[in-house]
């Protein structure tokens, strides 16, 4: 008889119930550290910094609480904490906001969900009746979705997600003017307020490459009216190789040659400047925008859309060789300076434009690669004609980053908010849910179900109940208000009012919502059928490449 | 009933007094100039007088403050600039636009002028320009206007409320709900032609209708806001649509007059038939520009601007 091999003395392993409990102490511990951070009127979470002795941050938001948690001191609640950890910092990224609403739900799910399960019941059905009474969640927050416009209900959203007036303010004309895919961006501000800017046109983040090229000495910049546009990647070695393009343009009147090249070497830099007829002729030169093969293509196709000129790339084989007049695009305006160039007023073909836009905004909506997604936002942002800038201010350093970590998030919210919509704010959209479960409830005979079900109409009431905790009244008493004044009401914390939640302006955005409630329900439904932990009491140092696996400070 | 201009050139735009019945005061936009009438464009005179030019002023663009009564605003566009009147047309002040100049097509003012002194031009090449502060500053705005080729513009009645208008492009049409700050693509084909003229109901905040008259696809005309569009007159608008008025008392008598080559055609029915405004009458040459300052009721004058460079009045 073979002997058992003896368990290493890196590992240890726990089995029920032990592991519930250890993954519920994990839980609550992370969840209660968020709980006071949602609502408009949070309580404040101080943590204690790791690599000096200042003073401790002070924090009311839920996705950075958790990303500070780094570990819990016992190792087998560890393991809980660390899985809505990792479910929090992925809703952030997914979604900017929401992070508090996903701890509460998914707190209160794993806790019933557990207190079910010790009475006898079944994890594994259990999962799959709490995912079937999402889907119902999910379904009820597409209906009651509406969109808003205009700069007042755009502030009103952004009020939601940042709780700061003047920001939110801003936030609302911002985007009511640049619109869900428009280039907004955050700057450190010299003042102590926030300020706007507007900017006419589209540029890119690629400068003149040589600062003999600036023809405006007052403003360091060169702009060319009407100008004839040279649209590739190619490298040039050699003066001669630019002698086509040049000719060609001198053929034809042109008067302005601005010329996006992959790299340009000295040489043909100095033979440019050498330029003796000025007031005929002018050329100038910048990098291919992007980094790397497939953002210099995607910027090259953009241009040529743009401008109407066709891009010639090494890849392909391109010289200027055979190039011809139609090749070169053409725009009213462009502006180079010595870190941007920009476009005002590019003569492409409007509708080609429009199908290009068409189609980038149907591959936004088909990836679900967050870096994709950023790159075709930005790219669409950018063909829309125009970008804003806010600049955001403080009177001490740590302030105005606060502040433009704030404003960030307030953005990518915003975005969500108005690609996908808002719901009733404050929690009644998910309190709204509820009906619809009890239905759900009325119907079913079995135990698993029921019990699924009811978990899920207590925990549509969670957030709710806490945003009226966290502002320092009693829940219960103001939630047995609330439920008489009807749907759709709200308490409205600011106010003191029990108020309609549309007509108040209290927003949530709905991806948020549904964000929430899906990693919620399913991270929590996956919970409970974990039944071993396996730990190692010794933690191996972590240093794998995929970004999750490295716990982030 | 006619009168003639003298010289030959298109009347690119028409413009009246909203006191028109009592001042007879109108302007005609053409290539040699800015006209002004003052007997409701049974004679003309040079409103460019006083700026003592040495050549013609192509004027594309003229349009009057709807509180020309008071305060006696006329703005016209040109090239490069917009020139602008505070004493009916008599004398002008000019702001350049910014370089290289943008060729003025169209004006709109606010109907709420007097408050909010909202203007707005659309040019060949450079999209929109806004003025809020009476014609002084203009600034382009153009972000997600996706065609800066702009024929046309329209304003909502209710602008003061909705800060909603319209901008016809070369391919197609874009709305803003923010004062002409920022656009938004209209559901409408993109491979539309051009969209020559637009016109808002009257009572535009309720029904959410507007109509527009394209250069080769005829009339098309939409109920909720631009969303969907329904093509009128398929057999008779058949031409290049250059002039389109509804009637200010449009829902409530839907009457709706297009151009239509060197004829006027008129709609009682909100667009569905269509006769000709008069029995036999025609122009004789392509008609460039339309208004009717009193109305579309029978009987109310109407002046017709000819590619020719007639004003004629019907």
């Amino acid at each position: 008889m073979p002997h058992p091999k003896p368990e290493p003395k890196s590992q240890r392993v726990i089995f029920q119930p032990a592991t519930y409990r250890s993954l519920q102490q994990g839980i609550n511990k992370i969840v209660e550290a968020i709980r006071p951070t949602l609502g408009p009127l949070p309580r404040v979470v101080a943590i204690d910094r790791i690599l000096d002795n200042r003073m401790p941050e002070l924090l009311d938001n839920g996705a950075v609480i958790a990303q500070r948690i780094i570990q819990l001191p016992g190792r087998a609640e560890d393991v809980g904490a660390m899985l809505v950890r990792d479910l929090l910092v992925r809703i952030r990224d997914q979604v900017g906001d929401g992070t508090a609403t996903t701890a509460l739900l998914f707190q209160l799910i794993y806790n019933e969900g557990m207190r079910y399960l010790t009475s006898g019941g079944n994890a594994m059905r259990l999962r799959a009746h709490l995912e079937q009474g999402m889907r119902l969640i999910l379904d009820q927050l597409s209906e009651s979705t509406v969109h808003l416009e205009g700069k007042e209900k755009l502030a009103q959203i952004a009020e939601t997600i940042c709780y700061d007036r003047p920001m939110a303010k801003l936030m609302g004309e911002i985007f009511d003017i640049i619109g869900e895919y428009g280039r907004l961006e955050i700057r450190e501000g010299r003042g102590r307020g926030l300020e706007r800017e507007y900017v006419e046109g589209i540029y890119w983040e690629r400068g003149l490459v040589s600062r003999e090229m600036i023809t405006d000495h007052a403003r360091l910049r060169t702009e060319f009216e009407n100008a004839s546009i040279l649209i590739s990647d190619l490298k040039i070695e050699k003066p001669q190789q630019l002698f086509p393009v040049l000719e060609l343009a001198i053929r034809a009147d042109v008067r302005y040659l601005f010329m996006v090249l992959g790299e340009i070497s000295d040489a043909a830099i100095g033979f440019l400047l050498a330029n003796k007829n000025p007031e005929r002729f002018q050329a100038v030169a910048v990098p291919t925008p992007g980094w790397g093969v497939y953002a210099q293509a995607a910027a090259l196709e953009d241009l040529a859309v743009l401008t109407g000129g066709s891009p010639f790339v090494r890849a392909a084989g391109d010289t200027l060789e055979r190039i011809r007049l139609e090749d070169l695009g053409q725009a009213r305006r462009v502006w180079a300076d010595l870190r941007n160039f920009g476009i005002i007023g590019g003569k492409g073909d409007a509708r080609a434009l429009r199908r290009h836009i068409a189609h980038l905004r149907a591959c936004f909506d088909r990836t679900d690669n967050p870096v994709e997604r950023e790159k075709l936002r930005e790219r669409i942002g950018k063909l829309m004609g125009g970008s804003a800038t806010l600049w955001v201010g403080g009177a001490t350093e740590l302030e105005i980053e606060k502040r433009k970590e704030l404003a960030e998030r307030t953005a990518a919210a915003m975005r969500v908010a108005m690609m996908e919509g808002v719901v009733p704010g404050g929690g009644v959209a998910l309190l709204s849910c509820r009906p619809a479960l009890q239905r759900l409830l009325d119907q079913s005979s079995d135990s698993d179900a029921r019990a699924a079900y009811r978990i899920l109409i207590q925990a549509m009431e969670a957030p709710m109940r806490t945003i009226i905790a966290n502002a320092g009244h009693d829940a219960s008493e103001v939630m047995a208000h609330v439920k008489l004044a009807g749907p759709g009401h709200v308490f409205d914390v600011i106010s003191e009012r029990i108020v309609d939640a549309a007509q108040a302006g209290i927003y949530d955005a709905t991806a948020v919502q549904k964000a929430a409630v899906y990693g919620a329900v399913t991270g929590a439904a996956q919970a409970l059928t974990i039944d071993v932990v396996v730990h190692r009491l010794e933690q191996p140092l972590v240093t794998g490449r995929e970004p999750s696996k490295i716990k982030r400070l | 009933m006619a009168e003639n201009t003298g010289t030959q050139d298109i009347v690119y735009s028409l413009a009246a007094s909203p006191a028109f019945d009592r001042d007879g005061l109108c302007f005609a936009a053409r290539a040699s100039g800015l006209y002004r009438s003052e007997d409701g464009g049974l004679t003309w005179q040079d409103a460019y007088a006083s700026l003592e030019l040495d050549a013609a002023l192509p004027t594309a663009a003229v349009a009057v403050s709807p509180d020309f009564p008071a305060d006696g605003c006329v703005f016209a566009g040109v090239s490069g600039a917009i020139l602008r009147s505070l004493d009916g047309g008599h004398s002008w002040f000019v702001t350049r636009l910014p370089s290289p100049p943008p060729f003025v097509l169209a004006l709109a003012v606010s109907p709420d002028f007097a408050h909010d002194g909202t203007l707005l031009a659309g040019t060949l090449e450079d999209g929109v320009f806004r003025s809020g502060d009476r014609g002084a500053p203009w600034a382009a705005w153009n972000f997600g206007l996706l065609d800066l080729s702009v024929l046309c513009l329209a304003i909502s009645p209710d602008f003061a409320h909705d800060e909603t208008l319209f901008a016809g492009t070369e391919s197609g049409i874009f709305r803003s709900t923010n004062g002409g700050r920022a656009w938004r693509e209209v559901d409408f084909s993109t491979e539309a032609t051009l969209v020559l003229t637009l016109a808002l109901s009257p009572n535009y905040a309720n029904d959410g209708v507007l109509f527009a008259g394209m250069e080769s696809r005829g009339l098309f005309r939409s109920e909720d806001r631009g969303h969907h569009w329904a093509r009128l007159g398929e057999f008779i608008v058949t031409e290049a649509v250059n002039g389109l008025i509804l009637s200010p008392r449009f829902p409530a008598q839907p009457h709706v007059l297009v151009v239509q080559g060197d004829t006027l055609l008129v709609s009682r029915d909100g667009g569905h038939n269509w006769s000709p405004w008069q029995a036999g009458w025609s122009a004789h040459q392509d008609i460039a520009s339309v208004i009717a300052p009193q109305g579309l009721d029978p009987g109310a004058p109407l002046l017709v601007g000819l590619v020719g460079g007639d004003v004629l009045r019907i």
